[in-house]
């Protein structure tokens, strides 16, 4: 009962201190890709897209009715980090939909010209002032832009006496952008001007915590205030101010449910055989036990448990493979045990979002290479005289020329080629690039990317990842095979790899051939992306692992599969010449280029054999 | 193909020293090639610079199809029997002249066998159907261009083709040679120049990520001829500079946006 007052309060107030024209609002996603375009040509970074901004808590001074309401706290400010540009989810501050729209296109040129800021107040100025020079087109839009803002704002005679000269000053910067050298003080934040550019939120980490300072300031109502809001409201506030907690229970409540499906799914047997049937479809060698790993029903919540021993699948009883002991000189047979796997419970996903532009460059220029047909000049049969030939036949009757080979015939121009991409995930990918991004990371993004512009030109290709506890734990996982569409299932085993152990590349090359070998393509390219040695903890490293790899390579090359290796390594010009020959890989110096570095090398390859 | 050798004077901005060095290729007999995005100025330079050099001038613009034939010659019927035709670059080579193969890379492969010989000390052309071999005219000259943008990852040069010329880099203009230019061909005001060129280069950076290409400075030249009609100012902008660079709506609807914060 207290609550449902409480609602009917909360309503009643609210709606009384309304701001805004909810019938006239925009909302970002409808223009979210024209704004990143906008904001590219405008010189905003290549790689920084457009998103929405979290509200955040303001520290404005706000009339007593706006305070009793728990409204006006917080708003969407517009920001950037070197991520992304953050816009307002929705606009709608001004009271004609063409303004809040032409304000979001104001935000993301100023976003392009101020891209980063010290001084608010001075700096949103200056850039507004550049942007009029340089695109004189926008004056007069900007200027009603402007006159719309002011007239949001509060009259100057309404507001508290201190407060007046700091407001006076900032609706002349926004009328006459430059005119103002500097801002008064005064108590609390400035009421938002939703025409600038905002710190990131960080900056102000503090702000939850200014009261409301005025006369009136009773300090306690906020927190009231506060609970009357819906539960789900506070938890969202609770989340925005002790960021790391907020996720986490996030997270575990996510954990809990998806558990307990997972648990269902399992104990319904026919769905599960299902499953694996669609597992066994998905395979290309390996043949299938219907039986699960033991406990892999349960969810592991221990984190400290490297993640490739979670519950992947276990796709058949593994496969006995061969390795070369270089001191014997001799091949140890069914030395090492592969065990194929898959994540199958991987959840589906979209590709993310950072990845999309240039995906979707990608995407277009892979179109471009479709096969296309051309005209073969000198066949036996075609659909047209090839002139040519024929005037050759009558002019040089002495020379021989191919018989009778007088037609230009039509012939599909096919890059006829397979390719497996095995990547390396070993431990060492677990180190950092930077300090957001570890190579693995990367990898991950590589072969996204690299997934989206093959399947834009139909060749057909299969990812695997692998790693090694000695000569009987190889996991080979399957990310796609070859048969598979790359689907959001795909994306989704992809984006949930991570790194394992060490690296016992003979073995995962050898396997990876067994399956290349089964596809009937002319040319088939085996691309491995590594980022160190061959090595594991047994006698695996050093000359061993190197002459074993040298050896599977060698074998590759002798069944006509291309190896090419990716390497991150720095010290690879040592080793890798000897294992795959001078033309045989490439090194990448800087591993952020990996991503776009993949498919064009795919390219490149495809066209040198 | 087509020669010219036209008696109007060609206009060309030269933009950094590459009539210069085009000029000492040609004195010492060493072939060019010409390297840049579409639509920067390759042709125009090499029309100037047969103009300068008083050679006639011989363009080939290659496509998928062009063969060695194509660029050699072939044998014809005529009234009488067969007869010999020279191609393109057999005429150069004869007559003496420049021969300028446009993106060569889309050519087929087969024109290399006829390129090598040619690009080298021994300057000379093998026929095989008539069993000639050409020495090569004091005043041959041969000059290729490629546009090393997106199409050319699957096609690029090999390397024991590339190493056989003097390579020139081209690129869209300075701004204040764009606008030079612009003014000069179209006879547009110098302050709308500027502001059309402007907005080339904001257009230009989505070069790799919305757009395959900027907007070339033809497309800059084709939008200020259309900005001397009577069409709006936008609407010229449009027809010329997102119309021909997308067919994706929401980068189309950016430009336009663009345009109105330029005019
Ligand atoms: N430096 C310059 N001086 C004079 N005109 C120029 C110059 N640069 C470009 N232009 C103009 O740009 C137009 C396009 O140039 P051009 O046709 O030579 O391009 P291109 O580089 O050969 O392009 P493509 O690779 O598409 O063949 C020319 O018609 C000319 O009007
Ligand atoms: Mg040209």
């Amino acid at each position: 009962m207290e609550e449902f007052i409480g609602e009917v309060w909360h309503k009643y107030i609210s709606s009384k201190v309304a701001t805004g024209f909810p019938e006239a609002g925009v909302e970002l996603a409808t223009f979210q890709s024209q704004l990143s375009t906008y904001f590219h040509c405008l010189g905003g970074a290549p790689g920084k897209v457009v998103e929405a901004a979290e509200p955040r808590i303001l520290g404005n001074h706000r009339p007593l009715l706006q305070r009793i309401a728990g409204s006006h706290r917080r708003a969407a400010l517009c920001w950037q980090d070197q991520r992304s540009l953050r816009l307002p989810p929705v606009i709608d501050y001004l009271p004609e939909k063409e303004q809040n729209e032409a304000l979001y296109f104001w935000l993301a040129a100023l976003g392009a010209k101020l891209p980063t800021m010290k001084h608010w107040f001075v700096e949103n100025q200056l850039a507004t002032l550049a942007i009029l020079t340089s695109h004189p087109g926008l004056k007069t839009g900007y200027q009603m832009l402007a006159k719309a803002v002011v007239a949001q704002r509060p009259l100057i005679e309404h507001l508290p006496q201190k407060l007046q000269a700091r407001e006076q000053a900032i609706q002349r910067a926004i009328l006459k952008p430059g005119s103002v050298k500097s801002l008064p003080l005064a108590i609390g934040e400035p009421l938002f001007v939703p025409l600038w550019l905002y710190p990131a939120p960080l900056y102000d980490v503090g702000a939850g915590n200014v009261e409301d300072s005025d006369e009136q300031g009773a300090s306690s109502e906020k927190n009231k205030t506060e609970s009357l809001n819906s539960p789900r409201k506070s938890a969202q506030y609770f989340d925005d101010e002790k960021q790391t907690d907020g996720l986490l229970v996030f997270k575990l409540e996510a954990l809990f449910s998806w558990a307990e499906q997972v648990d269902m799914d399992r104990s319904q047997q026919e769905d599960l055989d299902q499953d694996l049937q669609g597992a066994a479809d998905d395979l290309d060698v390996i043949t299938l036990s219907r039986k699960r790993k033991a406990g892999s029903a349960k969810v592991k919540f221990d984190m400290d448990l490297p993640a490739p021993f979670n519950d992947d699948l276990y796709l058949g009883p593994g496969i006995k493979l061969p390795e070369w002991n270089y001191k014997k000189r001799a091949m140890l047979k069914d030395f090492c045990f592969v065990q194929p796997m898959l994540s199958d419970e991987a959840v589906p996903s979209k590709l993310p979002e950072n990845l999309k532009e240039q995906a979707n460059c990608l995407k277009r220029q892979f179109n471009l290479l479709r096969p296309l047909s051309v005209l073969q000049r000198r066949q036996p049969f075609g659909d047209e005289i090839d002139l040519d030939a024929w005037l050759d036949i009558k002019t040089q009757p002495n020379v021989m020329i191919d018989g009778e080979n007088l037609y230009l015939a039509k012939k599909k121009n096919a890059r006829d080629m397979s390719t497996l991409v095995l990547a390396d995930l070993s431990m060492s990918t677990d180190s950092g690039v930077t300090t957001e991004q570890r190579v693995v990371d990367v990898i991950r993004d590589s072969l996204l990317l690299f997934s989206e512009a093959l399947s834009a030109c139909d060749d057909p290709f299969a990812i695997y990842g692998f790693s090694s506890i000695k000569n009987k734990q190889i996991r080979f996982q399957l990310l796609k095979n070859f048969s598979e569409i790359y689907s959001d299932h795909t994306r989704g085993r992809i984006l949930a790899i991570e790194p394992g152990f060490y690296t016992r590349m003979g073995a995962a090359i050898r396997q990876s051939v067994s399956v290349l070998k089964m596809q009937n393509s002319n040319q088939k390219l085996l691309l491995i992306i590594s980022d160190g040695k061959p090595n594991d903890i047994d006698h695996y490293e050093g000359r061993y692992g190197i002459e074993d790899t040298r050896q599977a390579i060698l074998e590759a090359k002798r069944q006509g599969i291309q190896p090419f290796c990716i390497t991150i390594d720095a010290q690879a010009n040592d080793y890798l010449p000897y294992l795959f020959g001078d033309q045989g890989f490439t090194l990448v110096r800087d591993i952020q280029q990996l991503p776009k570095m993949l498919p064009k090398l795919y390219l490149n390859l495809s066209q040198s054999i | 193909m087509t020669q010219t050798n036209a008696d109007q004077p060609i206009h060309y901005q030269a933009q950094k020293s590459e009539c210069e060095i085009f000029e000492a290729a040609a004195n010492n007999k060493l072939p060019v090639l010409l390297k840049g995005p579409t639509g920067c100025g390759k042709t125009r330079f090499v029309e100037y610079m047969a103009q300068q050099l008083n050679r006639p001038l011989f363009t080939v613009a290659c496509h998928d199809d062009l063969s060695a034939t194509d660029l050699v010659g072939r044998h014809l019927i005529g009234a009488s029997g067969t007869h010999w035709q020279d191609g393109p670059l057999t005429r150069a080579v004869r007559e003496g002249g420049i021969c300028y193969l446009d993106e060569v890379v889309e050519a087929r492969k087969d024109t290399t066998v006829v390129i090598h010989p040619l690009t080298d000390h021994r300057r000379v052309l093998p026929i095989d159907r008539t069993g000639e071999q050409i020495q090569a005219h004091e005043d041959f000259m041969l000059v290729v261009s490629y546009n090393p943008g997106y199409q050319n990852l699957i096609k690029g040069l090999k390397p024991s083709t590339r190493q056989r010329f003097i390579a020139l880099e081209f690129d869209y203009p300075l701004a204040k040679l764009e606008t030079q230019v612009i003014c000069q061909e179209t006879g547009l005001d110098k302050q709308r120049a500027e502001q059309l060129v402007l907005l080339g280069q904001d257009i230009r950076r989505l070069k790799d990520h919305d757009l395959e290409e900027g907007a070339s400075t033809r497309l800059l030249i084709y939008a200020a001829k259309l900005m001397q009609t009577t069409l709006t100012t936008t609407q010229a902008c449009m027809a010329s500079l997102a119309q021909p660079l997308s067919d994706d709506h929401d980068t189309i609807k950016a430009i336009e946006r663009l345009i109105n914060a330029h005019f």
